[in-house]
This record gives structure tokens, sequence and C-alpha cells, in this order.
């Protein structure tokens, strides 16, 4: 009996790594928002807009801390946001590269909250999280400027992009118009991608390969996209990252996949692979921006979220990076303007309900599975 | 004997020998605190999750387990995680019992390199040979590029994607645990009894399985434990080189955690798969003394 006890340091299970890094954040100097008018009001008056957006709040001494991606993608934000409002205002940014969801949970729930501006995907910062994140600051955010239904209570989007149809050039004979395409192995044989996630968009693009509206997506029919993904299940490739989706689709270990925009524009344009996108049915989502409920940074946070959510600013990553803009107003950079995912929208285009989602991600998950491992 | 025992508490756990307490076992404590805080601790923790967090209210305290064990996906792949683990221990010792024995019959230099060859693999890290083996394995990779190119073959044949693929994977990197123990063991085998039963007039191959083979098992019983154990906790591996029916229960742990955030359900997940690794080594430590095959190694 005692000797399987002895085992029990080899019995890993499975833990969680919180990884509480010590961030020298000292609290802010609270910033005198300039002279805000009522939230919510319809025509916001131009003066303080302009305030926030071309002459920030002053804040020498303040360490920010943004966590986001990593990658080409942080690489833009920084140098399109985090270095010019630094030189603007004083702030210093320290940055983290490992945003997740789960980090956000572990920090609020364990009280050591040292990200103060998060990048998030668009399956995060709901209602459902209300205990997670700070309310935004809608008297600094110009709301109103902001794509309809990219701004909640949580959080705002700071990029949209597209997911999308993506294809290899040598391995895919013609042009595929759409989903319906995608799914047909007999038209265009060859090995298909699709992220490994069940709220990341494969049970949305069945059902429009199957003829669902755009509009008619929500609430998803999980069994008549099962039933589809069905019809090419043999030949599907599941990916777990970008990074991979890029390099399967460059390299044509599929001919055709679901794949983030900026991925396949890397593909093309950075790895020089015969990589094209079909616009027709891409999902217009967005990445946001949240802050961490606790945070003692929290107005110098507001400040910046603002600042980036600003015309003049919000379209600046899109020089470096095709992901765009989230302000109505905003000017993409004429470099990537084509290949963004907003110049792209037409009528078959769809949106995630990322509140429908994230409430069902249970249910979601379960048919995944069922399905995936059957 | 019992009733002649000192009864007080603490002091009396080594009646016979030594002083009372051994001063060396204060150097214990350090790594016992270790244990408890980073180990233990974190378990307790976990354990309490699988019967306190919920995504939803409910009075169920084993509502977890109820949600785990509808979703018929979950048993498949917790019985799938229990599959892959013992085919992985199962070409582990294939190869590795071998790999062991010629080991401890070649001169020693020899045997030093082999011991090289195997602990090379550590010196990378798992995700970068995993990365390197779907390189390999994939259709567009080296193995089937090079076969297409020879025409030797008109369609990529299937490597990845195929539980071959993860058995390539895991057995690459779970062979070491496997081969130490035994090679220890069989270091400890005094070449004396199988010259013994030679001059006895048995075969090499009599030789070899009725004095060897049954000398070297505590090392065949240690490795294999160890190994299934780790195996059971892969990720990914199989995530990368297998297909959808090659999924390991610790994907669906990750994917609650860091992508739903429902924590509640993936400590139940990593719960139950303890608790059953808990259930194997009991059943094993049932046939099999599990001291003699971990002590071996400490004396050894």
């Amino acid at each position: 009996m005692t000797s399987w006890r002895r085992l029990l340091p080899l019995v890993a299970a499975g833990t969680l790594l919180v990884a509480a890094c010590g961030g020298g954040a000292s609290p802010s100097p609270s910033s005198a928002p300039p002279a805000s008018t009522a939230p919510g009001s319809e025509t916001p008056s131009i003066e303080p807009v302009a305030d926030v957006c071309s002459n920030p709040p002053k804040a020498d001494g303040t360490t920010l801390t943004f966590s986001s991606y990593g990658g080409a993608y942080q690489e833009a934000q920084r140098k399109g946001w985090l270095e010019p409002y630094a030189a603007l205002t004083g702030v210093t940014f320290q940055e983290s590269e490992d945003s997740s969801n789960a980090t956000i949970k572990a920090q609020v729930e364990g009280g050591q909250v040292t990200w103060d501006i998060v990048d998030v995907g668009n399956d995060f910062g709901l209602d459902a999280h209300a205990d997670l994140l700070e309310p935004l600051d809608y008297t600094k955010i110009p709301k109103d400027e902001i794509l309809d239904g990219f701004a909640g209570t949580y959080r705002v989007a700071d990029i949209t992009y597209g997911v999308v149809l993506g294809y290899n050039t040598e391995k895919t004979a013609g042009v595929p118009e759409g989903w319906a395409d995608f799914f047909d192995t007999s038209k265009f044989p060859g090995k298909r991608g699709f992220w490994d996630y069940s709220a990341g968009g494969i049970f949305e693009f069945a059902l429009l390969a199957d003829g669902v509206a755009p509009a008619d997506l929500y609430p998803l029919d999980l069994d008549r996209a099962t039933a589809k993904l069905d019809t090419i299940k043999d030949d599907i490739v599941f990916w777990a990252s970008g990074a991979e989706s890029q390099d399967l689709l460059g390299k044509g270990e599929v001919a055709m996949a679901m794949i983030w925009n900026g991925r396949a524009y890397s593909a093309k344009h950075i790895d020089n692979k015969p990589v094209e996108i079909q616009w027709n049915g891409q999902i217009v989502t967005a990445d946001y921006f949240v802050v961490p409920k606790g945070t003692p940074n929290k107005d110098a946070a507001m400040d910046f979220i603002a600042w980036a959510s600003c015309k003049e600013n919000n379209a600046a990553p899109s020089k470096y990076i095709p992901y765009g803009p989230t302000n109505k107003n905003a000017t993409a950079d004429p470099s990537t303007a084509a290949d963004l995912s907003v110049s792209n929208i037409n009528e078959t285009s769809a949106y995630f309900d990322d509140a429908w989602v994230v409430e069902n991600a249970q249910l979601l998950e379960d048919a995944y599975q069922e399905w995936k491992t059957r | 004997m019992r009733l002649l025992r000192p009864t007080t508490s603490g002091s009396g756990r080594r009646p016979r020998d030594g002083p009372i307490v051994n001063r060396w076992a204060l150097l214990a404590i350090p790594p016992i605190a270790f244990l408890v805080a980073f180990f233990l601790v974190p378990l307790v923790v976990v354990s309490l999750r699988s019967v306190t967090d919920f995504p939803k209210p409910t009075g169920d305290a084993f509502a977890n387990y109820g949600r785990f064990f509808a979703s018929s996906a979950n048993i498949r792949v917790l019985s799938n995680t229990f599959w892959v683990a013992g085919l992985s221990t199962v070409v582990c010792l294939a190869l590795g019992y071998p790999y062991a024995y010629l080991m401890n019959i070649v001169r020693p230099r020899v045997a030093g390199l082999l011991l090289i060859a195997v602990l090379l693999p550590f010196w990378s890290s798992l995700l970068v040979r995993t990365y390197a083996w779907e390189v390999i394995l994939r259709d567009t990779g080296i193995i089937n590029s090079f076969l297409l190119g020879a025409r030797i073959i008109d369609e990529p044949i299937p490597l990845i994607r195929t539980t071959l693929g993860v058995m390539l994977g895991m057995s690459q990197i779970l062979l070491p645990f496997m081969v130490l123990p035994i090679y220890t063991v069989m270091r400890r085998i005094d070449p004396e009894y199988t010259r013994a039963a030679a001059n006895l007039g048995a075969s090499p191959f009599a030789a070899f399985r009725r004095v060897f083979l049954p000398l070297s098992l505590p090392g065949v019983i240690a490795g294999s434990l160890l190994v299934f154990v780790l195996a059971l906790g892969f990720y990914i591996t199989p995530a990368l080189l297998g297909s959808p029916k090659d999924t390991m229960i610790s994907q669906f742990i990750a994917s609650a955690v860091q992508q739903r955030l429902d924590w509640g359900i993936g400590s139940t997940m990593a719960v139950i798969l303890m608790g059953l690794t808990f259930v194997v080594l009991f059943v094993a430590s049932r046939f099999i003394r599990l001291r003699d095959a971990f002590g071996s190694l400490e004396e050894g």
C-alpha cells in the first residue's frame, strides 16, 4: 500500500501555471479628463474628443502594461500606437506578448492584476465576463464612431480582421467562389484546413456552405452544420495556431483553409507563397481592448484606449499589417487598404454573434467534440 | 511487536536503530516543502474547484462530474487517452528492452555512446521535436516528397494525422524513460548467473528467458509505469501528429481552461484523469511490488 504512494510526485496532473510577473506599476496620477459630455449623448461635442485625440492627458511616471499576441501583430500595435502615445504623454509601456483570457481570469481571481490593457479575441469581453473586467469609460472613448456592434460595456474593438477562405493557387485549379466550393472536394480536390476551435467559425462556414444566409446564422443549427462537415471530414486538417495555418496553406499541405486574413497576407507577401483570399463569405470580426478589473491604472488605461480609438490614430497599425480600423471615420493606410477585411465587405459577409456563442460555449464544444472525435 | 512499540507520537517512528531523529532527514524538508507548496496545494485547489466552480449556479456539488459523463465525446477521449498511453508503453518497451540489452553487453565505451544517443533528444524541447516530426511526416514533408519525386508512389502515404504518427512522436520522446530504468537493473544482474545457467546446459535463449529476463523485470515494470503515466498527460504531440481519433483528454482540459474559461470542468477532467491513474497504479501494485521496481533504481 505504501509503495504506490511513493509514486505521487511522478503523477503529474494538469497544473495551472499562473504567471504572476511583478510589474512595477505605480498608481496613475489622476489625470483630469477633459470636460466630458454626458455619456451616450447623441451629438458628442467636438471639443473634448479632439482634445483626447490630439493632446491626451500627460502621465509622466505611469507605467502601463500592454498585453497582446506578440509577433508582427504586436509590433504593428507598438509602432502604430504605443510608441507615439508614449512620446505624447510620457507613459512607459511594459509589454507582454501572451495575451490570454485565462491569465486575465487568474490575475483578477488571485487579486494580482498586472495587465492594464489587454488585446483579446472576439470570444471575450462580454457580459458573461463582467466579473473580470472594468466597464469602459465612454465619456472618453468615442463610442458613436466605432463600427456598429463593435463597442460593448467591457470591450471596444481595436482592430478588425476577416476569417476568410484562403487557397493555394498551385493546389487549386480555378477560383473557389465561396464556402460551397470549399466543401466541394470533387470540384476542388485537396485537403482543407480548419481552426481547431468550436467557436472559431467552423460551424458558421459549414452553414454558409449549406446555403444559410449570413443574416440567418444564429442560433446555429448544429446538426445541420455537423452533417455538412461530415461530407469532407476525412479531408480536414485542423490547425491550432495562426502560424500553423499560414504554413499549411503556404506549403500546400492543404489546398484551402479557413484562415485569418493577415495570415493569408503573410503567406503571400512575406513567405512568397501562392496563396490568395476569396473574400466571399468572410466573417468580419475584431480583436478588442479590455481592462482587467482591479488594475490600479484604470484611468490611464482608459485614456490610452480613448486615444487609440480616435479616427486620427485608430488605423495606425494598418500601416504595418493588414488589420483594419474600427473607427468608422478612420482612414486605413493606402498600402494595405485593399487587403483589409473592412474594405471587402459585401452581401456575402457574415458576423459572429459573440454573445450567443459565449452563452452557448458548452453546447458548441460538446457538439464539436462529439462530431470531431467520432 | 506492536505493543512493544513506544506509543508516543512523532519520534516513535524508528524505535530500533540509530538516533531518534536522523539529522540528515532535515535535508528532506526543502523538497518536501516544495512539493507541498507547488504540488499538493494546487492539487487540493483543483480538486475543490471541481466541486465548487460552476458556470451556472447549481445545488449539486457533483454537477461538473455529471456534465463530464453526460458527453459521450468525453468518455471516448478518456478511454482513448489510456489506449494511446498503453500503446506508447508497448512500443517503448519493444524498442527499449533490446536497446538496453545491447547497452548491457557491449564494451563500456560503446555503451556510453549508446547512452548519449538515447539522451540526445532530451537536449531539444518537446515542441521543437514534434514540429520536426511534422516536417518529416506530412504529405508535403521530407519522406513523401522524396518518394513522390522518385516516382515510387503517386499519392502521399498517410504518415501524419495517423496513430502511427503519434506513436513515432511519443515513443521518441518517451524512450529514455524506458531505457534508463531497464539498463540500470540489467547492469546489476551478475553475468555469472547466465554463465552458470549455460554451464548447467541451458541454451542461450533458455538462459535468457529463465534467468536474465526475470531478473530484469523490475526495470521493465519501472520503465513501463514511468512511460505510461507520462504518456497520459501528452497534449501537443497527438494534437499535431494525430488524427481527431487520437485526441487525448489533456487537449480537452486545455480548451476548457484557456478558451471557455470553464475551470470547473477543466478541474473535473484533471481529477478524473488523476483518479484513474491512481487506480491503474493501485491495480499494478496488487500484482507487482512497486517498491522493488523503483527501489532497484535507487540502489543501482
